[in-house]
């Protein structure tokens, strides 16, 4: 027998199968779970501190409150928009056939393509009332409330998760039931909303959950945003917990935002699921006049639309300021590509760790449907997603370290572990719907002609799920770029190239350079991107 | 239940009997809360999937869809590594016994629905196992392909030499197909044994009107001669095969449709009227309302088409030996008879 050979058999020994499913439930437990949460233990052992630092000064606890009610407002409005102008946006991609429909399907993953720091200050300059130190001749200086800019900023970069959430379900919707409704006398709006909305609950709860986490959780962009518009009493959560010194409010802070986020995870899961939200009630007449010439096409024009003046255009606006305003003259160069190597070793590493560890735990949930454990953990899953990431970057310090500072390699070392923690899930999600969306009578066959667990995965489970596992990877590597928050909770110094663009427009004020690295950052990321895709397809023409 | 090499088996059940479930036990796929399967005498129950050697066939085919008909056919010999000169030999082979010799390069999408099940089949085979389990293999085909490869199918595996638990409720496909037959109640194995067996002498009422429609007539035991003399609550009383029950027990008579004799002339057990008369194309199909039994059928060649009408007033009878007695069934005779 050839080594191979040898190794196959033995990873196909059922002792081994099970061995290996612990190790990979050991090391999400205790490299994913406990790091995140680690800090609610905070609590019980330092209530002293937070009670006599924290809840007894009232300047202190206005200031967490009205930062957390922000974000949460934030957060809610953000989602509401984006479901809006969302499901319109999801059923062009996929339920429409037009030409340029392939530069569409580009255009709405572009924004993630974009480090938020970079986003956020880009978007800064296109809306917002900058000082006057920042000349931006182009900008449209209509936004002076933070509290909008943020609004429109986290739009952005929530916007292609809920639309690619939505779309991913709308695929699977078989469009034989709409037809069916239709056949049976509805209007196209009236079959479409009693009928396959509600078959959008799961996609609905992906979207939700996605987009509030990601718009609650944001540090980097609102920080350069807020930065950039001068502002300095305006707080989201991250944003506090990132110029808070003290560690028992920063716990404190974070405690609260971990315990709120996951509520309403749980809050959102249980009414999506049990309330029947599209109304079975029916319209006839009102309903199919909307169905029909002008009402659709004012509705696809202002999804473009959207897509086009909220979207696209704040995200790629950094590129006209490098044009209208005057070259720095202190730019940091040699930094500037430190940064960028770490962030990209730093994304490396994580990506393949989430990869290694990832598919072995989706595997092992979605296989393992209707037992405790699976369903436990598939639950456990979506906690990192939800936990803002700064807070989940002050735990997994406090846990590794106790809190003290860090610097140099070890610092890059947490950032990594901390990056792991977000990202895994991810993989893990996206690797989980893939598989349970396959029939297993495809790999159970495999087993009786007489491949081997492994071998069926490989040969069989491997093309089909491919996909999916490159859009896991590619989430993981570009969500790991892009981090702000956490990396600057473990530490502000650490030289990631989302950090540098940071602390040029907060603390350096050098806008000039900062543009310049965004726009370095959108290429180099873009580039990335466009390639995986490029390999995706081309790959799925071999095949 | 024991099934011989080379043996071809239908295991015919309603849906929901267990018959799928069975097939995946023997297959590994399932794991039996108790049982023991055996192959060639030996203990498979802590074998896995892959090293069985019975392969299944499931409704779908599962042709993986990112290989072409050639990799599909070839998947079991790649993974086993027999030497490239043998795959060759095998795939030429197998495309030649299923027909497909034009269309290795296709993909499993751009097959029609025979010729995905005949791919499927000759991956089966080219897997080298020696035991094939088919799983409703020809419920996704059209009806007049289904009756066509019906032979095919079967003759197929009979030249391979290759033992075959085929899964069907469909009782004419059992009956043209099978070596024996078994059929499969709630998990049970209620009978064994070839066609004309089931058909003929089935070891219960329900055996006997889920393979091939029965008549059933309720009454207790008079007399046993050279044939049963049985009398109904309602006074009648009709002829059946001899049987083992005691005199004067309550017992079922169940009687085939095709058996069920209908005439305008002469003497029956009963008198009915006809209710309904379907046009089967060789046959027709009468439904009767007997007074005090309710109904009964029976399928006479079409040529009497035009002898009888709705309204007509017929004598209904068999012969002694084409009519089984049953004992009562525990839990009465319509729940015996219920299906699902």
């Amino acid at each position: 027998m050839s080594r191979l050979e040898r190794a196959t058999v033995f990873v196909s020994k059922p002792m081994v199968r099970n061995l290996w499913n612990w190790v990979v439930i050991i090391f999400f437990l205790a490299f994913v779970i406990t790091p995140t949460l680690f800090v609610l233990t905070y609590a019980f052992t330092n209530w002293g501190l937070i009670q006599t630092d924290v809840i007894q000064n009232p300047e202190i606890m206005s200031q967490i409150w009205t930062a957390i009610a922000n974000s949460f407002e934030i957060a809610a409005i953000v989602t509401l928009i984006d479901i809006l102008v969302g499901l319109p946006m999801a059923w062009i991609l996929v339920r429409k056939k037009f030409r340029g429909k392939e530069l569409l399907d580009t255009l709405i993953d572009m924004p993630l393509a974009v480090p938020t720091a970079a986003l956020g200050f880009s978007a800064a300059i296109f809306w917002g009332m900058t000082p006057a130190d920042l000349t931006n001749p182009l900008g449209l200086k209509i936004v002076s409330s933070p509290f909008i800019l943020i609004i429109l900023l986290h739009i952005v970069f929530s916007y292609p998760y809920m639309v690619r959430s939505l779309s991913a379900i709308l695929e699977q919707i078989d469009q034989t039931f709409e037809t069916a409704g239709q056949t049976l006398g509805a209007s196209k709006l009236t079959a479409v909303r009693t009928i396959t909305l509600p078959l959008f609950r799961a996609g609905l709860v992906t979207g939700i959950i996605l987009c509030f986490a990601r718009s609650l959780s944001e540090t980097g962009g609102t920080v350069a945003a807020l930065a950039t518009i001068g502002n300095t009493d305006f707080n989201t959560a991250p944003t506090l917990i990132d110029s808070l010194q003290s560690q028992p409010a920063l716990a404190f802070t974070s405690i609260v935002l971990i315990i709120l986020a996951l509520a309403l995870l749980v809050v959102v899961a249980i009414v999506v699921k049990k309330v029947h939200i599209p109304f079975r009630k029916v319209w006839p007449r009102p309903e199919k006049i909307l169905s029909r010439g002008l009402a659709p096409r004012f509705k696809d024009a202002t999804s473009v639309l959207f897509l086009v003046f909220i979207v696209l255009i704040p995200s790629f606006f950094v590129f006209t300021f490098v044009f209208t305003s005057s070259p720095s003259t202190v730019t940091n160069w040699s930094e500037f590509g430190q940064s960028l190597l770490n962030s990209f070793l730093i994304a490396g590493v994580v990506t393949v760790i989430d990869l290694a560890l990832g598919i072995p735990l989706a595997l092992y949930i979605a296989k393992n449907r209707s037992k405790w454990l699976p369903e436990t953990l598939d639950i456990l899953v979506n906690i990192p997603l939800i936990v803002p990431t700064v807070a989940l970057g002050f735990s997994l310090k406090l846990f590794w370290t106790g809190g003290t500072p860090v610097s140099g390699p070890m610092a890059i070392f947490l950032v990594m572990l901390a990056h792991i923690a977000f990202t895994y899930p991810l993989m893990v999600r996206n690797v989980t719907g893939a598989v349970e969306e396959i029939d297993p009578t495809y790999e159970e066959t495999a087993r009786t002609l007489g491949a081997k667990p492994i071998q069926g995965f490989r040969r069989v489970l491997f093309p089909m799920i491919k996909a999916s596992i490159l859009a896991g990877a590619i989430m993981a590597f570009t969500r790991s770029l892009g981090e702000t928050g956490a990396t600057r909770a473990i530490s502000t110094t650490v030289l990631t190239a989302p950090n540098f663009i940071v602390n040029l427009v907060k603390v350096d004020k050098d806008y000039y350079t900062a543009a310049l690295a965004c726009i370095i950052l959108i290429i180099i990321s873009f580039a990335l991107m466009l390639s995986l895709r490029y390999l995706i397809k081309r790959r799925k023409g071999v095949s | 239940m024991e099934v011989q090499n080379g043996e071809y088996l239908c295991l015919l059940g309603p849906t929901g009997a267990g018959k799928t479930t069975l097939l995946r036990i023997i297959s590994g796929l399932t794991k039996q809360d108790k049982g023991d399967v055996l192959f060639e005498g030996q203990l498979m129950n802590k074998i896995e999937p892959e090293d069985r050697r019975a392969v299944m066939l499931s409704q779908s085919y599962a042709l993986f869809p990112q290989l072409t008909v050639a990799e599909n056919i070839l998947f079991g010999p790649d993974i086993r590594e027999y030497d490239k000169d043998v795959k060759e030999r095998t795939l030429a082979d197998m495309l030649d016994l299923v027909r497909l010799t034009n269309r290795p390069d296709a993909y499993p999408s751009e097959l029609s629905g025979g010729m995905m099940q005949r791919t499927a089949l000759a991956r089966a085979l080219a897997s080298g196992a020696s035991v094939l389990l088919l799983d409703e293999p020809l419920r996704a085909l059209d009806a007049r392909l289904r009756i066509s490869l019906r032979h095919e199918l079967r003759s197929l595996a009979k030249s391979m030499g290759i033992t075959t638990i085929h899964v069907t409720h469909d009782q004419d496909e059992a009956l043209v197909m099978a070596d024996r037959i078994a059929i499969i109640r709630e998990g049970k194995v209620v009978q064994v044994g070839t066609p004309s067996d089931v058909f003929d002498n089935p070891a219960s009422p329900f055996v006997a009107n889920f393979v091939g429609q029965s008549n059933f007539f309720v009454g207790v035991v008079e007399e046993k001669a050279e044939s049963t003399f049985v009398r109904g609550d309602s006074g009648h009383a009709v002829l059946a095969r001899p049987c083992e029950r005691r005199l004067g027990e309550r017992v079922v008579v169940g009687i085939k449709v095709g058996n069920t004799e209908v005439h305008k002339e002469g003497e029956g057990y009963f008198d009915g009227t006809v209710e309904r008369i379907l046009f089967e194309g060789r046959n027709i199909y009468l439904d009767m309302d007997v007074p005090g039994l309710g109904r009964f059928s029976s399928k006479i060649p079409s040529w009497r088409l035009g002898r009888l009408a709705v309204g007509d007033k017929v004598n209904i009878k068999w012969s002694a030996d084409k009519a089984t007695v049953f004992a009562m069934p525990p839990g009465g005779l319509d729940k015996e008879l219920r299906v699902e």
